[in-house]
Order: C-alpha cells, then sequence, then structure tokens
C-alpha cells in the first residue's frame, strides 16, 4: 500500500470513529428517551455506513448511503411511527409513557401529614477567604415552640440528565444545651453577648457565620448568592430526617419554610391474572388513604376528600385496534362518511378533469406556431401557480367571493347581469362551486406546462402526413395530439387525482369545509373532504387526538394506493413503463 | 494546534461560568414592563430572567411540543383558556400560594382556576364592547332597540349602520348569552360540560336578534373581521364591536370614536348583552427545573401590586388586581378612557371557559351562526344542531 492509501485510510477510520462515537451517545439518549423505534433506525443506518466504509465488498455502494439515510429517516421512520401512534391514545392527556407518570407521581406529589409542623429556617455559612462557600448549616427553629434544631448540608442522592442534583438527603437534630451533633459531628453554639442571638456555629476548627434567612430582612444582600448556588444547587430537591420528622421546603409559603412532608404516592407490585398467566404489575397508591389507584382509559384515577373520582394524571397507552374499530363503528364518524367520501371523489375528479381541460386548451393555443407574444402569454399564465396557495386562497375567500363586497358578486353578478348576490360561501351548493374554480385556478398551470412538454413530444411528421392525408385539425388532435398526450400524461393526471384527494389546503384554506350541513349533528361540513374531515374529528375537539388521527391516515393512505393502482392499471401505465 | 487549546479553554470557561436562569416565553407588547420586573429580581435572587419573544399564536402550539420533551420555557405568557387543555397535559405547575388573593378580581383568578387549582397569576383583563362613530351616531343609544334604529337611519348606499365580525362566536356571544344562553352550567364542583345552554330560550332569542341584523339590512352580509374593522376605520360605519386592541388604530386615522360598554345597553328584555372575558396571565411549566424560582418570579413579582402596576403601565390594557384598578380610575386622565370603559364592559361579562371541551364549541357554533346568517336553516334548528355536535364531540 502506498503512503497515500495508508493516509487516507486513517483519516477515513478516524472519521468513521468520531461519527460512531457521537451516534453510540445519541443513540444511548434516544432509547434513554423511550424512543425504541428511532433508536433502530438509527443503529441500522449507523451499521450500514460503518458497513460500506469498511467492507471492500460492499465499498460500490457508497453513493447510495445519502439516500438510505433519507429514505430510512423520512420515509420509513415516519410510516413506522404513524402505524405505532394509531394503536395508541397518544394524544391530549396523554403525553408521557407510563413510566415517565409513574416517576412524576412518585417524585413530584407531596402531602403535609396531620399534626404536621412548620420551621423557620436560618443559614449559617462557612466563609472561605472571606468569601461565602456552599458549606452551610441551617437552623431550624419550630414555629409551634420555637424550639430550635439543626440541619448538615445534604448529601447529593440523584442526578437529573444534566448533571443537577434532583435528590439530596440530609439529617437534623434538636440543639440541645447549646450544641447539636450531626453524624459525629458537633456543633457549639456562639451567642452574640448583647442581643443574645445566635451569630455563629463551631465545629473542626471551622465556624459557621449567621448569613441568611427569608424572614429577616437585614441579610437580603446575601439572598442572590443563597438563592443560585445554596438554594439552587442544594435545597431545591432535599429532605431532611431526623426526630421522626421528615421535611422540605415548604409550597405553601412559597419556599420561606419547611414543613413536614411526605411524598403522596408510594409503589407497590400487584399479583394479577390475565389470561390464565399470573402477571407482577406496579400499581401506584395513595399514601394518605392507602387507595390503590385504579388505571383507566390511560388515566391514574384518585379520590378526592369527597369520594370523588378524578383523574391524576394520564399516559401514554397501548390500545389495539381501538382507533380503527371508532373509525367504523362510531356513528358521530360513519354518519357523513359517505357523503364525504362521494364529495372527496367528485372534488378530486372534476379538479383533475376541469384542470387538465383548461390546461391543455391553453397549451394548444401557446403552442400554435402563428400565435406572438408566447412568452408573455405563458409567464402570465404561470402566475397561479407561483403564487403560494394559502395567499391566493385568503384573496379569493375574502376579495372575490364575498358576499356582498366580493367582486365577483358586486362587479359581474349585479353589476354587469343584475342578478341577486350568490351566497358563494354560505350557500352548500355554491361553497362546492367555489371550491372548484379556486383549485381550477391554482391547478391549471401545472397542467398547461405539463401539456406543453407534451405536446413538444409529439414527432411533426406525423401531422405532415395528417395534413397530406387531408385531416382536419378537429380529426388530428382526437387522432394523434390527444392519444399520444395522455400516453405520457396519463401517470400524472392520477398523480394528481391522488394530490387533489388529499388537497388539504384547497378545502380548508377557502371554507373550512363549511357551510354546516343544515340540521347535521357531525362536524363534517358541505364542502369537506375525509383529510379536511379527519383533521378535524382529531384536532379539532376536546384537545388533540393524534392516535385517531393516525388510524384515519393509515385509512386514506390504503384508499388512495387502492385508486392509484387501479388507475394505473386501467391507464396501462405500468405496460408503458415497462417497455 | 494552539488555536484549539485556546478555544477549548474559552468553551470550558463559558460552560463553568453559566449560572441558573429562568426563561420566560412572552409576546411582543409585555416585553418592555417585564425587563423592568426581571430587573429585580435578577439583583434579588442572582438569578437571570431570559425573556424571548414568541409570537402569541404560537406560545401554546410550541409549549405543547416542546414542554414534554423538557426543551419548554420556565414560564408563559399567555391567555387564560389555554390552562384546562395544558394542565390535564399535566404541564401546567399549580400555583401554591398567592399573597393578597382577595385584591384580585374574582373573574380573573377564576378564570386561571381549574379543577380547584389555581394555575396561573392574571395580570390583565379584557372584554369586547360597542364602539361608535360620533360623527355619525349623535347620541348614545341605551337599548339594542335605539342603538338599531339608530343604525338603520345612518345607512344608505354606502354606509352601514352596524357591522361586526357575525359569524364569530366571540364576537356574537354578548347576545347570545344576555337572556340567559350559557355555554356550560356553573356548579359548585366546576362547570357541568354535560349541561350545555346554547339552545335555550335565551340563546335562541339572541340568535334571533343577530338573525334581524341581518334580515332588516342593518348589517351586510359577508361581514367579518377584517371587513367591519375597515368600514368603521373608513368611517363608513357606525356601530361596531371590537377589543381595546383596535381603538388606538381607530385614533390615529383620525375617527372621533365613543366607547358604549355592553353594562350601558339593554336587550328588549331589560338585561345587558354578556361579552366574554378574557384574561392573561403568567403560568409556570411543570417540567421546569426551576420551578422554585419560576413560581417565586411569578408570585413574588408579578402578582404584587408594583409588579402589575409595571405590567398596566407598559401595556394599557384592563387590570386583574382590584386595588390597582381603584388607583388607576381615580387618578385617571383622558388617555385611560378606553381601559375604564373596556374595563366596566368585562365587569358584567363571564369568563371564557377554560375546559379543554371548549374546543369543540367554537367549530359548532361558528357553523350555527353560519346558518342562522345565511338562512339556511331556523335558529332553533341550528343552535340544537350545535348543542348536538358538542356532547357528541366531548363523550
Amino acid at each position: 500500500m502506498s503512503r497515500k492509501k495508508i493516509i487516507s485510510l486513517i483519516i477515513a477510520i478516524v472519521i468513521l470513529g468520531v461519527l460512531n462515537s457521537m451516534a453510540i451517545i445519541s443513540i444511548s439518549l434516544i432509547f434513554s428517551d423511550g424512543k425504541t423505534a428511532l433508536g433502530i433506525t438509527m443503529v441500522i443506518l449507523v451499521v450500514l455506513i460503518d458497513l460500506v466504509v469498511l467492507n471492500p465488498k460492499y465499498y460500490a455502494f457508497r453513493y447510495m448511503i445519502p439516500a438510505m439515510i433519507l429514505l430510512l429517516i423520512l420515509t420509513f421512520y415516519p410510516m413506522y411511527y404513524t402505524f405505532e401512534v394509531a394503536f395508541s391514545n397518544y394524544g391530549t392527556g396523554h403525553l408521557f409513557t407510563r413510566q415517565q407518570t409513574v416517576q412524576k407521581l412518585l417524585t413530584e406529589y407531596f402531602f403535609v401529614p396531620e399534626n404536621s409542623q412548620e420551621f423557620d429556617f436560618y443559614i449559617y455559612d462557612n466563609y472561605t477567604d472571606y468569601k461565602p462557600s456552599d458549606n452551610f448549616i441551617i437552623l431550624l427553629k419550630r414555629k409551634s415552640d420555637e424550639k430550635l434544631f439543626l440541619a448538615n448540608k445534604p448529601e447529593a442522592m440523584a442526578w437529573d440528565s444534566e448533571g443537577d442534583i434532583s435528590l439530596a438527603k440530609g439529617v437534623m437534630a434538636p440543639l440541645e444545651k447549646d450544641k447539636a451533633t450531626l453524624k459525629d459531628q458537633t456543633f457549639i453554639t456562639d451567642y452574640d453577648s448583647e442581643s443574645g442571638n445566635i451569630v455563629s456555629f463551631e465545629s473542626n476548627n471551622k465556624n459557621y457565620i449567621y448569613f441568611y434567612s427569608p424572614q429577616d430582612q437585614s441579610t437580603k444582600a446575601n439572598a442572590p448568592f443563597f438563592y443560585s448556588e445554596i438554594r439552587g444547587k442544594w435545597l431545591k430537591n432535599v429532605e431532611y430526617t431526623g426526630d421522626n420528622y421528615k421535611l422540605r421546603l415548604n409550597a405553601n409559603t412559597l419556599f420561606t419554610t419547611f414543613i413536614t412532608s411526605d411524598n403522596l404516592y408510594g409503589l407497590i407490585n400487584e399479583i394479577a391474572e390475565e389470561g390464565g398467566r399470573v402477571v407482577q404489575k406496579n400499581k401506584i397508591y395513595n399514601k394518605k388513604t392507602d387507595y390503590i389507584l385504579p388505571e383507566e382509559e390511560g388515566y391514574f384515577i384518585d379520590k378526592d376528600e369527597n369520594g370523588q373520582n378524578f383523574k391524576v394524571a394520564g399516559y401514554i397507552d397501548y390500545v389495539g385496534f381501538k382507533n380503527f374499530i371508532q373509525m367504523f363503528t362510531d356513528p358521530k364518524i360513519t354518519g357523513p362518511f359517505f357523503q364525504i367520501f362521494i364529495w372527496t371523489f367528485i372534488w378530486a375528479g372534476l379538479s383533475v378533469l376541469f384542470t387538465f381541460a383548461i390546461g391543455l386548451a391553453l397549451a394548444l393555443v401557446l403552442n400554435d406556431r402563428n400565435m406572438k407574444g408566447k412568452k408573455i402569454y405563458r409567464t402570465l399564465l404561470i402566475i397561479p401557480w407561483a403564487v403560494p396557495a394559502f395567499i391566493s386562497a385568503l384573496v379569493w375567500r375574502y376579495g372575490l367571493f364575498n358576499e356582498t363586497y366580493g367582486v365577483i358578486n358586486r362587479f359581474i353578478i349585479q353589476g354587469i347581469f343584475g342578478g341577486e348576490p350568490i351566497k358563494w360561501l354560505g350557500d352548500a351548493f355554491w361553497a362546492k362551486i367555489a371550491v372548484l374554480i379556486m383549485n381550477t385556478w391554482l391547478g391549471f398551470p401545472y397542467m398547461m406546462t405539463v401539456s406543453l412538454g407534451a405536446l413538444q413530444s409529439i414527432p411533426s411528421d406525423l401531422y405532415e402526413a395528417a395534413s397530406i392525408d387531408g385531416a382536419k385539425p378537429r380529426q388530428r388532435f382526437q387522432k394523434i395530439t390527444f392519444p399520444l398526450l395522455l400516453v405520457t400524461l396519463a401517470p400524472l393526471l392520477v398523480g394528481s387525482f391522488a394530490f387533489n384527494f388529499n388537497n388539504f389546503v384547497g378545502i380548508y384554506l377557502l371554507t373550512q369545509g363549511g357551510p354546516a350541513i343544515a340540521g347535521s349533528s357531525t362536524v363534517a361540513g358541505s364542502t369537506d373532504i375525509l383529510i379536511s374531515y379527519t383533521y378535524k374529528l382529531a384536532f379539532e375537539g376536546r384537545g388533540q387526538d393524534f392516535g385517531f388521527a393516525s388510524a384515519i391516515s393509515i385509512l386514506i393512505f390504503l384508499i388512495v394506493v387502492g385508486i392509484s393502482y387501479f388507475n394505473f392499471k386501467l391507464s396501462g401505465s405500468f405496460e408503458e413503463v415497462n417497455r | 494546534m494552539r488555536k484549539w487549546v485556546i478555544l477549548l479553554i474559552a468553551i470550558l470557561s463559558i460552560t463553568a461560568l453559566a449560572y441558573a436562569e429562568i426563561t420566560v416565553w412572552s409576546s411582543e407588547n409585555q416585553i418592555p414592563a417585564l425587563e423592568k420586573i426581571a430587573a429585580d429580581f435578577e439583583s434579588d435572587y442572582g438569578i437571570k430572567v431570559n425573556i424571548q419573544q414568541v409570537n402569541f399564536g404560537d406560545i401554546k402550539s410550541t409549549f405543547l411540543t416542546a414542554a414534554p420533551a423538557g426543551e419548554g420555557p420556565d414560564v408563559i405568557v399567555g391567555a387564560h383558556d389555554w390552562v384546562g387543555e395544558l394542565a390535564i397535559n399535566g404541564l401546567l405547575e399549580p400555583i401554591p400560594y398567592l399573597p393578597q388573593k382577595d385584591e384580585y378580581f374574582p373573574v380573573a383568578l377564576d378564570a386561571f382556576s381549574y379543577g380547584g387549582k389555581l394555575y396561573g397569576v392574571p395580570y390583565t383583563t379584557e372584554a369586547l364592547a360597542i364602539i361608535y362613530n360620533k360623527d355619525l351616531i349623535e347620541e348614545e343609544p341605551t337599548t339594542m332597540s335605539e342603538l338599531l334604529g339608530m343604525a338603520t337611519d345612518i345607512a344608505d348606499d354606502e354606509i352601514v349602520g352596524f357591522v361586526y365580525n357575525v359569524g364569530d362566536f366571540y364576537f356574537s356571544y354578548p347576545f347570545i348569552s344576555g337572556d340567559g344562553g350559557y355555554i356550560f352550567k356553573d356548579t359548585p364542583e366546576g362547570q357541568d360540560v354535560y349541561d350545555i345552554g346554547l339552545n335555550n330560550e335565551g340563546a335562541v332569542a339572541g340568535g334571533k336578534l343577530i338573525k334581524s341584523f341581518l334580515d332588516d339590512g342593518i348589517m351586510p352580509q359577508g361581514a367579518n373581521y377584517n371587513l367591519a374593522d375597515s368600514l368603521f376605520k373608513d368611517s363608513l360605519a357606525g356601530f361596531i364591536i371590537n377589543g381595546i386592541w383596535a381603538t388606538p388604530e381607530y385614533r390615529n386615522v383620525g375617527i372621533d370614536y365613543a366607547i358604549l360598554p355592553f353594562n350601558k345597553i339593554t336587550l328588549d328584555s331589560g338585561n345587558n348583552p354578556k361579552p366574554f372575558v378574557g384574561v392573561q396571565g403568567f403560568m409556570v411549566n411543570a417540567k421546569s427545573k426551576n420551578k422554585l424560582e419560576a413560581l417565586e418570579f411569578v408570585v413574588n413579582y408579578i402578582g404584587s401590586f408594583d409588579g402589575q402596576k409595571a405590567m398596566f403601565e407598559g401595556e394599557r390594557r384592563g387590570t386583574a388586581r382590584e386595588d390597582l384598578f381603584n388607583v388607576i380610575k381615580t387618578n385617571a386622565g383622558p388617555e385611560l378612557y378606553d381601559v375604564l370603559m373596556f374595563s366596566e364592559s368585562a365587569s358584567i361579562g363571564t369568563p371564557m371557559p377554560n375546559v379543554p371541551e371548549m374546543a369543540p364549541v367554537w367549530g359548532a357554533m361558528a357553523d350555527a351562526l353560519g346558518l342562522i346568517i345565511n338562512d339556511q336553516d331556523t335558529v332553533q334548528n341550528a343552535l340544537d344542531s350545535a348543542v348536538d355536535k358538542i356532547l357528541a364531540q366531548i363523550e
């Protein structure tokens, strides 16, 4: 091997090593986040990349890597994810995994037991080099009888993913005869001779000086250090135990005192029988009432003081085919389904027909040799396509179709024809016409462009032969232009049909699916197509229902695949491609 | 190589210097006032408040995506009707303690309460009112009939008597609720979402009143927000229903307007139309690592009299604290006319429900209003269908 080759190999391996180590870190994070499917996708990708780079046999495939990455991340993973979500209740109220929710219940819910005690606190700090340090102790004063206790600097027990302390534990002991012993360390009190206040504690030749208390305005200058260095790091999630107490910062005084408190929820294992098998299930129970929380529809349900059930927290649950069954059995969904299905076909079909007819007609005109100023016309005719659909939809909605002030009613219907104003967006029939008009306007430039291209590809000798045979222009169009055009354009028409079948923007921006159907008790409006109806069901109901939306989108996907396959078969496009 | 070493040291020293900070997502208007309050907090606590500007319309949706992933801000400034959905998702931290609770308007605290817990510190309330052009309308009407009579009198080919975004439930609600229409029944345990009063006698009377605006030719067909607003700005409309956000623009274009709060006008029955009250406030992210600091900031610095005063001075909207309102009222000059009038209108309003079940109400009622306005169905039938739709969606 030449030196050059060795160097380039080393560089390749180093780059690969860096990439791999980065990948391992991110994959482990993804897995710990509970996103198994994405993790697996990433693992497959990394293995593929390594194989291709390291194994000479697969080296030829290296140009496929970018395509493979895109395919896996942007196509296969979203498909898999949609599939996974379709079998879950993911949505409003169910955003976290059960594990995350259990963790939250175990660590973030507290209750104050009966005969609770509240304590004022005073921080004493050990200065080093005349500066405060985060070596401190806390003097606690029981509010009921002013009895004093001392608490040490807690020890960190758990950290979060960013390295901050998520649980710290410390001990406390009563101050007796000016002394307190915490973990074999004795602290001796030093009083101010005049005021009689405790000014400092002494232990192992270290001096802890009175530093801060939220109750004492005179120590306010030390507040920033206390909040950022002492409380921010050590006391946020602290738990002090000793003398039969368990103390935490008291939320009900906004953390200016300590109070006896305990975790509200605990974990127990319950042995249950499921389908003849004995399984262990971890259950949450309320420590205050010893009530084991039942779980219904992905919620933990607890009882309040009046015995009323309430939902404590929800989690993402596997619901099997529930979303699919609901789709076919729930009358509020199935009721208007047939009507919407028919309209979706009409909408997609007519959209293709109108855009194609107008586009082709314009293309034929523009293709005429005698036509002057082709370029200007072509440019002007492309404009509807160049303007973003959501902008032109708003212009149509507010500027053109408005009943009183819209251009169409005011200047054309009333102005020129003297007719009654048309309820373009308020009447079911006219709203359908309105969406079709707008969609045709948006879509014909595309059809015109592709037709222009296809017209160029028709050999001109066919026309010469036809004119020698004495064929009229109409016959030429019928026998030569149209059949040959269709060969090229049929797949595009099928594609256009599939696109319009799911053309959410075309409907939603103009009419939002409305107007409402009189007397109907479902959300479906007169111009709703399947996809806009789905959107309403999933996202405009009570919050968001991603599970149900995914299930419907799988159904729509299957419908579109079926239609497209049928269309391709019918138009013979497969054969053309194979030939 | 040396460059790398220097860079590495620079990075390390930056991370070593990083100290705790809380992040607030706020829309543009509140930021100047917030910066002042944040500076006080910073000097007292030694914790930086990082204020990020997010479009009001994007705060809730972005928060819903970011917060579950642990990426969200510690505090958001938003509307009370987000509370139900965010709380049920476990994304809002209850406010455990709010000093001087009695000094707040009860409607503001109710608006931020869900399931018996307070989920935000309110700072402003707002409600719609009727605004009229003094050049076209000479005398202030005291009843709706009077108003409609005046509107008819001034109308001609160009000028419209009375116009507002009639197809939108938010704008038409005052008439629906005036004679007893309600969305969800209030009970001692909160709102009963299965008891819907949008097709009762009062609501139907309101629907008929709205229909009469169009049937009698007082209001043009196809009125929407922008149309109504621009007609009023061009001095082509006598009366409009709009909120406090619209008046600066009216003043700028030179319209001599007056505000007629809903408590000063009655329906035929003698009742006042009741507008929705929208409340804005500060909410704390339940997934935040800096919950303690965020709660302290929100309760002690935003919730205090001085904090609320600073917020008011930054953006002159109706305030959520009664004691502050009284101070403002006694010292008010003509520049506070708008605020006081809209606050009066809010005083008889009902807070927009904050339960997640409210979401389908908007669509269903927009459908019903569309049917009524376009004469596609009777008022009773249209409202019955709306209630059926809402019930079907919240079950």
